[in-house]
């Protein structure tokens, strides 16, 4: 199949690439460049797994041609870290106890950047909306839901109670 | 509890896979990359049931890029099983598929594009044989056999009898007898299925899997590989989430070796999607029969059971799942008289093995029956369970002393916390409040495995590393080896580094299923610690010329009790050890207490467990009747785990608990099927929760302190999500009136269930109930 250069910046760094025109983004990402980071968790843009930020939009990477890249901002769960100091969506997701197994937690966090991005302070409904496409199967999304709230700086008490 | 108290146990620290995790570094199976590595490919049998006539894998072969192409020919024809009586499943088949989705033959190829087109060039002539699908057909006396060495399709049956059961009734004031019925649940971890093998020259191979055992995997392939099992091992990778979904061996990780074995090239398998649904494991779908008789008051006297349990095609971890989920309501309520006829039935489908609930037909039966018995003598919800709850000290039917025990604590907080009584006795419309009920034991032998052992070993800079068997599945084992190893060498959770969960390097350990990581992989890394703490006193004691039982280790440092300021670091006790030629290395090892003798059929009673967890969920939820959709308001938990250790990883498994049993397992979550097929195998039509469908969650942790867990521990994981199911169960079946006796409760039913609703304390449907056979079942052991 006859492939195409692409142009497109890729957590800051402006790379060309030729890509086969059924390729997905995801598969760029994850084979070509190796940003495994990118979790393909049900390849039908369901689970949110493979969510990275287009011009800083959420965008399903599973079903994202990588010709649509084509000279755009790409931002993966790699890119979000800046010269190794975590993000505070990041440090609210460690601090709050919001990572289990882990699969969802890059897709979950940059939805969540987008979300912060968009508004600022949002309330729990703009929170569930935002993260509605993004499956997670360990946490039952409470803390999820805390570590957003952290981030954002609106936390509830989220104390435990021990006998 | 040392004076100071703690120092890290139960506080709510972060976890330490928690960084990699969020910056994308973590690595799963599929994430890996090895020169040379070839893509791997399975094609699945499209019949419920077929005998294999012949393969033909010459087009396949001369296709260019294609390395290796196996079918069962290529095999030894061993047969994989949980036990040694349950062997019945070829990791790749050779004379017959009997399910849609069985493993046929496969490919390895340069790239995916390559080893598709392969798979379609391989031709396999088949006789459609007639199938059966579900237990009833399965049992009836002409059913087909699905393995012709079995006299008939049921693959497991277990009698518990104890007590006098029939007497018991002729004394009950009331009986009833009501049947339940549930449909398949799946696990829908976010991680597909995967698996790399890398083969060596020297005849060895590496494979990385998800995995909830790497011992019981190596072991599994050395005997199906024919290789010793010093040539398999199975390195550490992170898993996305098990659920019990990947506590057994599957054909993917024997078919991923014998390709890289072939091609002697690595070679990477990933499922698809459907795939994980299909080809690895799913929950059985279930009918219960519930026959209980109370005195007066509500107390039990007899409960009579029989439970159907559909087992697709193999035994998996059959003996087990026909067992559990009879085992678990042992030990919640006191049953002096007590029968269970439990049979898992061979059907043409995926096969079954364990998933946290336990099944729903069971667990729900039992509660809603318990809700139906208390509105019949006049008395609520709270109060019947209260009087059947299990007390500490007790022994359960089949003989497990129980040595701590909070239900009735965690019964009474969760229904002073939600006003329970109050909210019965004033009903509003459409709305509802339920309680479940869960024990769950930390913990098994199977008959097929051992208790964990821990090695720790010091470096110059008074660091350590921990060696444990123990694998993370997601739940946290990491975090919670390194937690204590930290609490007990009196160093910070960063001057600890952890090998575990790989089969060359580290000590065997049971595997983190059955709630025994913990219990079992905690105590050894504990007394590991120990050990080398104690060898640490010994060096320090010279040093500081005091006595080893006057010294503590803290902050890294070892001092006479009280006196901090004296003390000396353990980098310098480690570097004195070295130089004197004692090195401190620490050896721990922890089995639990329980009868070996015990065993799932031929044996059930003794010991089961150490150790039994115990809860009380409370949900609460409105029910609009128009569209029978279920919004659930507040999910209360109050759960015995005997201590948390990091009591915000508790409250995660407790919250994850109710997402999957309750929210997702109770409302919508049900394998669908057309002829064999699973209609449903994608996230897109299998309804799992996501976060705008969750209620709050009010987390109760109860601590009884176990005599015998690690700081009192027990197990956090499994046991909420079997309550939530029920309480689930319960509050939509009060908002409306109604008895629910067929999950999950979909809006479909729940219509159903309204518009065809009849007087009196009854079940919503009627179900035909089933009943003990006696079949003729190969179970030598």
């Amino acid at each position: 199949m006859k492939k195409h250069l692409v142009t497109m910046t890729v957590n800051g760094q402006e790379i060309d690439i030729a890509v086969a025109p059924n390729a997905t983004l995801l598969e760029i990402l994850r084979d070509n460049l190796g940003l495994t980071g990118v979790k393909e968790g049900c390849s039908e843009g369901v689970c949110g797994a493979c969510t990275v930020l287009m011009n800083g939009n959420p965008v399903r990477s599973c079903l994202t041609l990588a010709l649509e890249a084509e000279g755009a901002e790409i931002l993966t769960i790699e890119g979000v870290a800046a010269g190794g100091e975590l993000h505070p969506v990041q440090q609210a997701f460690i601090d709050r106890g919001a990572v289990q197994c882990g699969f969802c937690t890059p897709g979950m966090i940059l939805s969540t950047k987008a979300l912060l991005e968009r508004i600022p302070h949002p309330t729990d409904e703009e929170i569930k909306t935002a993260l509605a496409g993004n499956f997670c199967r360990c946490t039952g999304y409470a803390k999820i839901l805390d570590a957003v709230r952290e981030a954002a700086g609106t936390p509830e008490s989220g104390g435990h109670d021990r006998a | 509890m040392p004076e100071e108290g703690y120092s890290l146990i139960g506080k709510s620290v972060p976890r330490i896979d928690a960084r990699s995790k969020v910056t994308g570094e973590a690595l799963f199976t599929a994430d890996l990359n090895l020169p040379r590595m070839l893509v791997g490919k399975v094609l699945r049998s499209p019949f419920p049931h077929a005998r294999i006539l012949n393969i033909d894998t010459a087009d396949a072969k001369a296709l260019r890029g294609v390395h290796a192409v196996v079918t069962g020919a290529d095999t030894a024809g061993e047969k994989w099983g949980v036990f040694r009586y349950t062997r019945d499943q070829q990791l790749l088949c050779v004379d017959k598929v009997r399910y849609v989705g069985d493993e046929v033959a496969a490919v390895a190829a340069v790239d995916e594009d390559t080893a598709l087109e392969a798979l379609r060039l391989i031709k396999v002539e088949y006789e459609e044989l007639p199938a059966v699908i579900d237990c009833r057909s399965a049992m009836a006396p002409d059913a087909p056999l699905i393995h012709e060495d079995r006299p008939t399709n049921v693959n497991v049956a277990v009698k518990i009898d104890v007590g006098d059961v029939e007497a018991a009734f002729k004394e009950s004031f009331l009986i009833r007898e009501d049947t339940f019925a549930a449909e398949e649940d799946s696990y829908f971890m976010t991680e597909p299925y995967a698996v790399v093998a890398n083969v060596h020259s020297d005849g060895s191979i590496e494979v990385w899997m998800p995995n909830a055992s790497p011992h019981t995997k190596a072991k599994a392939l050395s005997n199906a590989l024919r290789l010793p099992l010093s040539k398999v091992n199975v390195r550490k990778i992170t898993i996305g989430g098990a659920f019990g979904g990947r506590s057994d061996v599957f054909p993917a990780e024997f078919i991923t070796c014998l390709l890289s074995i072939h091609s002697q090239r690595p070679v990477k398998l990933v499922y698809s999607r459907e795939e994980n649904s299909v080809a690895t494991r799913m929950g059985h779908a279930m009918i219960t029969t519930i026959k209980t008789g109370v005195d007066r008051e509500g107390n039990v006297l007899a409960r009579d059971i029989v439970s159907y349990l559909d087992g697709g095609a193999y035994s998996s971890t059959g003996p087990i799942a026909t067992s559990v989920p009879f085992l678990c309501h042992e030990q919640t309520y006191r049953l002096p008289n007590v029968r269970f006829n439990g049979y898992r039935v061979y059907t043409n489908k995926p096969v079954r093995g364990m998933i946290r609930i336990h099944g729903r037909s069971f667990a729900c039966g039992i509660d809603t029956q318990l809700d139906m018995i208390a509105e019949e003598l006049g008395i609520d919800p709270v109060t019947i369970r209260l009087r059947n709850a299990r007390r500490p000290g007790e022994t359960t039917p089949t003989g497990s002393h129980v040595a701590s025990c909070g239900l009735v604590e965690c019964i009474e907080r969760s229904a002073a916390q939600t006003n329970f009584v109050e909210k019965i006795n004033n009903p509003v419309p459409n709305r509802g409040i339920g309680m479940g009920i869960n024990s769950v034991q930390t913990g098994f032998p199977l008959g097929i495995r051992g208790g964990s052992q821990a090695f720790i070993k010091f470096h110059e800079d008074g660091g350590a590393t921990v060696v444990s068997g123990v694998v993370d599945n997601g739940q946290g084992n990491d975090n919670m080896l390194v937690q204590i190893a930290a609490e007990e060498l009196g160093l910070s959770m960063e001057d600890i580094r952890l090998i575990s969960a790989d089969t060359e390097v580290t000590p065997t350990d049971a595997g983190s299923y059955s709630m025994i990581s913990t219990f079992g992989g905690g105590n050894a890394v504990k007394a590991a610690a120990a050990d080398a703490r104690s060898q640490i006193f010994e060096v320090a004691s010279d040093m500081l010329e005091a006595d080893p039982d006057d010294l503590v280790a803290r902050k890294g440092k070892v001092y006479v009790k009280g006196a901090p300021a004296a003390g000396v670091s353990i980098a310098k006790v480690v570097r004195k050890a070295l130089i004197e030629g004692r090195p401190i290395m620490g050896r721990g090892s922890f089995s639990p207490q329980v009868d070996q003798r015990r065993e799932w059929i031929t044996n059930p009673r003794g010991q089961l467990s150490q150790a039994f967890s115990f809860g009380a969920t409370v949900a609460e939820v409105d029910v609009d009747p128009e569209t029978g959709q279920v919004k659930a308001r507040k999910v209360t938990c109050a759960q015995d785990c005997g201590f948390a250790l990091n009591p915000l990883i508790v409250e995660g498994q407790f919250e994850g608990g109710v997402a999957m049993g309750g929210q997702g397992g109770m409302l919508g979550e049900e394998h669908r099927w057309h002829q064999g097929h699973v209609i449903n195998p994608s996230m897109l039509e299998y309804k799992i929760p996501i976060i705008a469908d969750m209620p709050e969650i009010a987390p109760i942790i109860v601590e009884t302190i176990d005599p015998s867990g690690p700081y009192g521990a027990k197990e956090a994981g499994m046991s909420v999500a079997m309550s939530a199911a029920q309480a689930y169960c319960n509050a939509v079946g009060n908002a409306l009136g109604i008895y629910f006796n067929h999950f999950p409760l979909t809006p479909e039913r729940i219509l159903d269930a309204i518009t065809n609703k009849k007087p009196g304390i009854r079940t919503a449907w009627d179900i035909e109930p089933v009943r003990a056979i006696e079949p003729e079942i190969k179970s030598e052991q």
